[in-house]
């Protein structure tokens, strides 16, 4: 039971993780990333790839941050003129490439077989039997080290300009704000926590293989921004936790529902999460906590858009 | 390497259908339709229902798929993007992602990820000075030449096609005039399902039925419907033409398996140096 609980707090600080990091870009920044899975396989694959070259963890961590946080900025420069659909479709584009290129380029990174027996760092140091806490103790620190940070950026001068952007970019290129450094950095630093959680991610799987990067993470990481609400970090800690219990709640569906198979069980599950993204949207937009602000919220414009 | 074009000629009137509706919709409802793939596939399957279980031939079960999606299509605008009208288009984006995921995976429920075929005759290839062309790509080109002139004769000859058009282009002043905006709005989703439930048929045809195959095609239309001008559904057909062509002579240098990844350099490279498109107006905000 003991056991259990320490693997779902690491999932937990996981989704944490691919949440701050989303909450940067998009609850931020304004700026929508629909391949979040995409760069969650790059840091993974970095991580393993140079781990089982002997590479040490740390560096090899640090490696798969700053090839993540490289990529995000390229690729967000693709998009710069344009408004988000652009970078939507542009980064889910990436994605599915990611994932042509993990399955495909067997040399590198093991095809859809994977990669498996990915050297876990310290492990000989903290010993098999206490490793699962050792690593959630990590995970945790990294988490409120990757809140401390983003919380001094977000109330920086950088990220009020980086809000301004998000509100109208025209407006802060008028005050003199340069509209695409900003947009790159931001974009840059989400890709930097997503590549941070990618490692982390081999690291506690210490296996990866190509199916584990695909939509669902995307989805689940959107679900659990908006659950916490857009741009609160502090309302995505309980966001995580809700969408975890979702998840490890219906995981439970097929004991209920017996005559479900393996397979029909898990689809059912990702329905179900999927309908709750939508019933979300619908009923609490906001998410359960605001965005810490000055002003106050500008009123919603009675829209005709159908 | 006339092979190749012939190929890409017909896997560009398989994407400019989809990128036909992706653009429809995007123009009348200001966003991205991202569950387009799993809209290809949901029609696909609704056809592999009718053809296998049910017994229907081919050209019935292709029109009972493309009602049955249109309907499909009306409920989803009506139960699930009509409630969020008034939130911000990217809230529609993720929306229509999430539709996707329970599409996809209400159809894994039901079909779990076995590869399934059509149940129709196969016939021998023509062949004409050297030229392959199969039945099923005759079947593709005669079915999505004839379903784009009737788009063609709807959007401008017809007075629904008015009001799309008009809504399209400045949905203040349509509704001033009087044009009933949630009714153009459901027929365009109709539209929509149709034009994409005939892809996915298609796509079945000529393969598999599988639960990816939508995904497969998605960064092709998506590619496809931005070179054309996003909300230009004339333009769509130019940029899946594009597409097939350079995804296919393409497969005469890279593999075949990076179909897709060919599909976004190409996107990257318009968004960078015509980011409206080729036939967009200049409309696009900073």
């Amino acid at each position: 039971m003991t056991g259990y609980l320490v693997a779902i707090l690491t999932f937990v600080s996981l989704a944490v993780l691919i949440g701050f990091a989303l909450n940067v870009q998009w609850g931020q920044a304004g700026m929508i990333n629909f391949g979040l899975a995409g760069f969650y396989g790059v840091g993974a694959y970095t991580a393993a790839i140079l781990s089982k070259q002997g590479v040490d963890g740390f560096t090899a961590t640090v490696a798969a941050i700053a090839l993540t946080a490289a990529i995000s900025a390229v690729v967000s420069l693709a998009t710069i003129r344009l408004r988000e659909d652009y970078l939507a479709i542009t980064t889910l584009a990436f994605s599915e490439s990611v994932r042509l290129v993990l399955m495909n380029e067997t040399w590198l990174t093991g095809g859809t077989n994977g990669i498996r027996d990915i050297p876990r760092p310290l492990v000989g140091l903290i010993g098999g039997q206490y490793y699962e806490a050792f690593f959630l103790a990590l995970c945790l620190a990294l988490v409120a080290i990757v809140y401390a940070v983003l919380d001094r950026i977000i109330r920086s001068p950088f990220g009020r300009a980086m809000r301004a952007v998000r509100e109208d970019d025209v407006v802060a290129a008028t005050l003199g704000k340069n509209v695409l450094a900003l947009r790159v950095k931001a974009f840059a630093i989400g890709g930097a926590v997503i590549g941070l959680a990618g490692a982390l991610h081999a690291y506690y799987f210490s296996y990866i293989d190509p199916g584990e990067f695909a939509g669902f993470i995307t989805v689940y990481a959107f679900m659990t921004v908006i659950v916490g609400g857009k741009g609160s970090n502090r309302g995505l800690l309980v966001g995580a936790c809700t969408v975890m219990v979702l998840l490890e709640g219906t995981r439970f569906l097929k004991d209920f529902v017996p005559f479900l198979s393996a397979q029909q069980a898990a689809s059912l599950r990702l329905a179900l999460i999927g309908a709750g993204l939508i019933l979300i949207l619908i009923y609490r937009p906001d998410g359960l906590a605001r965005e810490y602000r000055l002003s106050v919220q500008n009123p919603s414009r009675p829209d005709a858009n159908s | 390497m006339m092979q190749a074009l012939l190929n890409g000629l017909v896997s560009g009137l398989l994407i400019a259908l989809p990128a036909i509706a992706l653009s429809l919709t995007y123009g009348i409802l200001n966003f991205a339709n991202f569950s387009i793939g799993a809209m290809i596939t949901t029609g696909a399957y609704l056809a592999y229902i009718a053809n296998t279980s049910f017994g229907a031939p081919i050209v019935l079960a292709a029109p009972i798929a493309a009602i049955v999606l249109a309907l499909i299509a009306i409920a989803i605008q009506r139960g699930v993007y009509r409630q969020i009208r008034n939130a911000d288009h990217v809230t529609l984006l993720v929306a229509s992602m999430g539709v996707a995921f329970v599409l996809e995976n209400v159809l894994r429920f039901f079909y779990g990820a076995d590869v399934r075929t059509l149940d129709v005759p196969v016939a021998r290839p023509l062949i004409w000075h050297g030229l392959r062309l199969n039945h099923e790509q005759l079947q593709i080109a005669v079915a999505s030449l004839s379903a784009m002139a009737a788009i063609a004769f709807l959007l401008k000859r017809t007075r629904l096609g008015r009001a799309m058009r008009a809504i399209s282009d400045d949905p203040d002043l349509a509704e001033v005039r009087g044009i009933e905006r949630a009714r153009t709005v459901d027929w365009t989703w109709a539209i929509s399902g149709v034009l994409t439930a005939l892809a996915g048929v298609m796509i079945a045809l000529d393969g598999i039925v599988d639960p990816l195959i939508g995904m497969n095609y998605l960064v092709s239309v998506f590619a496809a419907a931005v070179i054309g001008g996003l909300g230009n559904p004339f333009g769509a057909v130019v940029g899946a033409l594009i597409i097939g062509l350079v995804e296919e002579t393409s497969a005469l240098a890279v593999s075949t398996t990076y179909r897709q990844g060919i599909s976004f350099v190409v996107l990257v490279l318009v968004l960078l140096m015509r980011p409206q498109g080729l036939f967009g107006a200049v409309r696009i905000r900073r």
